[in-house]
C-alpha cells in the first residue's frame, strides 16, 4: 500500500447518515479493533476467513505513527524495531482514550503512554499528541482510530477485490453510549458505515453458539447450554454470560470495566522503577526513549511469565539500571488488586445473570491476557470448570463480529451455518436525574433488547411550568459518577401545586440499538397531554460535555428538578 | 455531525428526522431456518391484530404458546422458538416494526414466567380474576402497583405509537437522508 488512502470523509455525514439507503447486499466486515491489537474477517460462503495484511500477519498492532506528513497505521506500515513504536511518534493504546474527558482515571493511567497525553481536569478531551520532528502534532482519538479503520479497510478490499462499505464493530462492554458515538464517527471518517456495534464477548457468544449449533446438528435444540464468557485484552475486561440453545445466543447479563493488561503493565513498570512518574514527568526526548525502554523489557518479561516461572529482568535506563529477577508469585502479588477486579466481575455477571455455578456449561476465556496463568486459575475457581478449548482466544472476537455482519447483510447459507441469532442487553442501565442527585433507572442493565419501558414523575415546586430531563447511563447512585448522554426540557406545564403534574418519562431502544427519550405531561383528568410530547434521540451531548452537568447545575440549581412518583421500575 | 435530534412538537412535519434503522433496506433475506411449525393457536392469536391489543385478552401463557402446566424448560424452548421468529434481527425490513412490538411481548412474557416467583404472582392474580391478562397492558410488564393506571397508560401508549408512527412514515416518505438527497441532485447535475 505505497499511498495511504487517508481522507476524512464531511464531518457533518457521520453518524446517522446514509444508513438506510444502500441497496447492497454485500456482505459486512467484521472488525476487532484491539487497544494493542486489531483484525479484520469475513464470511467466505462456507466459513469465516481472517483477512491477511500483505506481511501475512493476521493481527496487527494497533497504533498510528506521525513521523511523515501523512500518517500510517499499525497495518500498512512495518516498524523496524519495536523500539520505534516507542520514539514519540506512535500514538497507540487509543481505544482506552476514546470519548473521555481529562478528569477520567484512565485517562490519568494513559499520561505513561511514550506520547504526550496532557490533562487539565476541567471535562474537556485531553490534549493528546505525537513528537515529530521535536514538535507536538495533536490529534484526537478518532482521527486515530479511522486512520485503523481505512487501513483495514483497504486491507479486506485487496482481498476481497470489492469495495467495503459496511462494518460490524466489537466494543467493551464498559463503554457508553457516548463512546460508541465516537466509533462510529471514527467509522464515518473512513467511510464505513456501522451494522453493529457488538460488546466483545456476545461477538465470542455468537461464534460459540455457531460451534455448538454444528456440533449438535442431530441433537434435539432443546438443551440450553450457559457459557461464561471472560475477555481480557490490553485494555478492557468483559464478561458475558449467556444461554444458547439452536443456534440462539441469549445474552443474560453483561459486566466490563476499563481494567486490562496495560494496568499490569504500568503496575510492574512501578514495580521495576518505583519513581518512574517523577522519572518520566518531562516528556523530552531521553524521557520517552526510556520509559519505551522499560516498557519493551517489562511487557517481555510478563510474557515469559506466563510459560516459566522466573525471569531475569536487565534494563540500562541511560544513567540508572535496573537488574532485577521477579518470579511469578512476586508478579501476582504486584498486580493482586486487577487480579481481584477480574474475579469479582466474573461473579458479579453470575449473580445478574441469575445463573448458578453448577449450570455452567462451558468457560470462555478470550483476549491477549488470557495465557496469564493466574487468570486461567481464577477463571476455573470461580466457574469450577476448566477453560473451553475449542476457540482461538485472540480471534474469536473478530470472528464473532464477521459472523454477525454476515447475519446482518442477509446472508443465507445452504448448510445451515447461519442459523443464529444474538438476542442482546443492556450494559448499563440509563435513566434519568430526579429525587435531587439521584440517577433513577428507567431501562435498567442487562434488559434484553429491543426495549420500552416508562417512568411517571412530578414536579418539586409549586407552579413549576418547566422541567428539565437529563439523561444518564450507568449503574451508580449518583449522577455524577455516570456517563451524560443528553437533557432536553419540557415547558408548558400547567400552573399546579407540587406533585400534581403526572410527567412521564419513556424510553425506547429500537431493533438498531437506537436510543430514544419521549418525555410528555398529562394532569390528572386530563384526556390529552398538557404540552407537546418531546422526542428526543440520545446522545445529544458532544465533546466536552463535562462541562454541561456543572453549568446545568450552576444555571438552574433545583428549579427545574423532578421527583419519581413510582419508584418501583421493572424490578 | 450535530448529532442533536432536535425535539418537534407533535403535529409539525420534521425534515430532520433521522432514519429509524442503522441497517440497511436491503431485500427481504430469508435466513433459513429449520422453522418446526408452532402450535396452531400461537400463531392465530399473534397474526391476530396485535396492535390492537387491548380489545384481545391474552395470557401470557397464550403469548408463548404453551399451556399453563408448562415447565420451565417449555418455557425456554418457545421463547427460543419464537424470539427466530419475531426478532428484528431476522426478520424481514418490512415486518421489522410490527416484529420488534411481538418480541417485545414475547420477551415480557417469558420474563415474567421464567421467574418462578413472579409467575407465581401472575398465576395467583389471574386466578383470583384481576383483569391482569397481558392485554391489558401494552407492555406486558407485570408489576401490582399499576393496576390503576392502566388507564391512564394506554392512552399513553398509543399516544407515542402514533407519533412513532408518524415519525416513520414520514421517514419512509423522504426515504433518504438530507446528504444521500443532495448526493443525488449533485450526481444528477453531472
Amino acid at each position: 500500500m505505497a499511498e495511504p488512502a487517508y481522507t476524512v470523509a464531511s464531518d457533518s455525514e457521520a453518524a446517522g447518515e446514509d444508513k438506510t439507503s444502500s441497496p447492497l447486499p454485500e456482505i459486512a466486515i467484521g472488525i476487532d479493533i484491539g487497544t494493542s491489537q486489531c483484525s479484520v474477517a469475513v464470511w467466505s460462503g462456507s466459513g469465516v476467513e481472517l483477512i491477511r495484511n500483505t506481511r501475512n500477519q493476521k493481527l496487527m498492532r494497533s497504533y498510528v505513527t506521525f513521523k511523515h506528513e501523512i500518517p500510517a497505521g499499525g497495518v500498512s506500515n512495518q516498524l523496524a524495531h519495536e523500539y520505534e513504536m516507542l520514539s514519540g511518534a506512535a500514538i497507540f493504546n487509543i481505544k482506552r482514550l476514546v470519548g473521555r474527558v481529562d478528569t477520567d482515571p484512565v485517562v490519568h493511567a494513559s499520561k505513561c503512554l511514550p506520547f504526550l497525553v496532557q490533562t487539565l481536569n476541567i471535562g474537556v478531551r485531553p490534549f493528546i499528541a505525537a513528537l515529530v520532528k521535536n514538535m507536538w502534532r495533536s490529534t484526537t482519538p478518532e482521527e486515530v482510530l479511522a486512520i485503523f479503520l481505512i487501513e483495514l479497510k483497504t486491507m479486506a478490499e485487496l482481498r476481497l477485490k470489492r469495495p467495503v462499505r459496511s462494518v460490524v464493530l466489537t466494543v467493551p462492554v464498559s463503554f457508553s453510549r457516548f463512546q460508541l458515538t465516537r466509533v462510529e464517527r471514527a467509522c464515518a471518517m473512513a467511510g464505513l458505515q456501522v451494522l453493529r456495534l457488538m460488546p466483545e464477548p456476545t461477538a465470542v457468544a455468537l461464534l460459540y453458539a455457531q460451534q455448538q449449533q454444528n456440533a449438535h446438528e442431530n441433537m434435539s435444540s432443546g438443551s440450553e447450554k450457559i457459557a461464561v464468557i471472560f475477555n481480557m485484552g490490553a485494555g478492557f475486561s468483559d464478561v458475558a454470560v449467556s444461554a444458547t440453545a439452536g443456534g440462539v445466543s441469549q445474552i443474560k447479563a453483561l459486566a466490563g470495566n476499563a481494567v486490562g493488561g496495560e494496568d499490569i503493565l504500568l503496575n510492574t513498570m512501578r514495580h521495576l522503577l518505583p519513581d518512574m512518574d517523577s522519572h518520566f514527568s518531562t516528556r523530552g526526548i531521553e524521557e520517552i526513549t526510556r520509559m519505551g525502554l522499560l516498557r519493551v523489557a517489562t511487557q517481555d518479561a510478563i510474557h515469559k511469565l506466563s510459560s516459566q516461572s522466573i525471569v531475569q529482568i536487565d534494563i540500562d535506563l541511560g544513567g540508572k539500571k535496573i537488574c532485577k529477577v521477579l518470579d511469578r508469585e512476586e508478579f501476582e502479588q504486584v498486580n493482586r488488586e486487577i487480579f481481584e477486579k477480574c474475579e469479582s466481575l466474573i461473579k458479579q455477571c453470575l449473580h445478574d445473570a441469575k445463573v448458578e455455578i453448577g449450570d455452567i456449561s462451558d468457560v470462555i476465556l478470550v483476549g491477549g491476557c488470557s495465557n496469564i496463568p493466574m487468570l486461567q486459575k481464577i477463571v476455573t475457581g470461580v466457574c469450577q470448570k476448566d477453560p473451553y478449548t475449542g476457540i482461538n482466544p485472540l480471534e474469536a472476537a473478530v470472528r464473532g463480529a464477521a459472523l454477525e455482519g454476515a447475519l446482518a447483510s442477509g446472508v443465507n447459507d445452504p448448510f445451515g451455518s447461519l442459523d443464529l441469532l444474538t438476542i442482546q442487553a443492556t450494559p448499563l442501565s440509563i435513566g434519568v436525574r430526579a429525587d435531587g442527585n439521584s440517577f433513577i433507572p428507567i431501562i435498567h442493565q442487562n434488559t434484553t433488547t429491543p426495549v420500552r419501558r416508562d417512568m411517571i414523575f412530578t414536579t418539586v415546586h409549586d407552579n413549576q411550568t418547566e422541567a428539565l430531563i437529563i439523561i444518564y447511563e450507568g449503574d451508580r447512585k449518583s449522577v455524577e459518577k455516570n456517563h451524560l448522554l443528553g437533557y432536553f426540557k419540557i415547558t408548558g406545564i400547567p400552573p399546579a401545586p407540587k406533585g400534581v403534574p403526572e410527567i412521564n418519562i419513556c424510553l425506547d431502544i429500537d431493533a438498531s440499538n437506537v436510543l430514544r427519550a419521549f418525555a410528555g405531561v398529562i394532569m390528572p383528568g386530563a384526556q390529552n397531554p398538557a404540552a407537546p410530547v418531546m422526542e428526543v434521540r440520545m446522545p445529544t451531548v458532544d465533546d466536552g460535555h463535562g462541562w454541561c452537568a456543572e453549568a446545568l447545575n450552576a444555571t438552574y440549581g433545583s428549579t427545574l428538578d423532578l421527583v419519581t412518583v413510582q419508584k418501583k421500575g421493572a424490578h | 455531525m450535530n448529532s442533536t435530534h432536535l425535539a418537534h412538537p407533535l403535529p409539525t412535519t420534521n425534515r430532520f428526522s433521522f432514519p429509524r434503522s442503522t441497517r440497511p433496506q436491503h431485500p427481504p433475506h430469508s435466513i433459513s431456518f429449520r422453522t418446526r411449525p408452532a402450535p396452531f393457536h400461537i400463531r392465530s392469536a399473534l397474526n391476530g391484530t396485535l396492535s390492537d391489543t387491548t380489545s384481545v385478552a391474552m395470557s401470557l401463557y397464550d403469548l408463548l404458546g404453551i399451556p399453563e402446566t408448562g415447565s420451565l424448560l417449555e418455557i425456554k424452548q418457545a421463547y427460543k422458538q419464537l424470539a427466530r421468529k419475531y426478532h428484528p434481527d431476522v426478520s424481514p425490513p418490512e415486518l421489522v416494526e410490527e416484529n420488534t412490538q411481538r418480541f417485545i411481548q414475547v420477551q415480557e412474557a417469558y420474563e415474567t414466567l421464567s421467574d418462578p416467583r413472579r409467575r407465581a404472582l401472575y398465576d395467583h392474580h389471574v386466578a383470583s380474576g384481576l383483569h391482569l391478562a397481558f392485554a391489558a397492558r401494552r407492555n406486558g410488564r407485570f408489576d401490582e402497583e399499576m393496576g390503576d393506571r392502566f388507564e391512564w397508560k394506554d392512552r399513553w401508549e398509543s399516544q407515542l405509537s402514533e407519533l412513532k408512527r408518524r415519525s416513520v412514515q414520514k421517514e419512509s416518505a423522504d426515504g433518504m437522508s438530507w446528504g444521500a438527497r443532495m448526493r443525488r441532485e449533485r450526481n444528477g447535475v453531472q
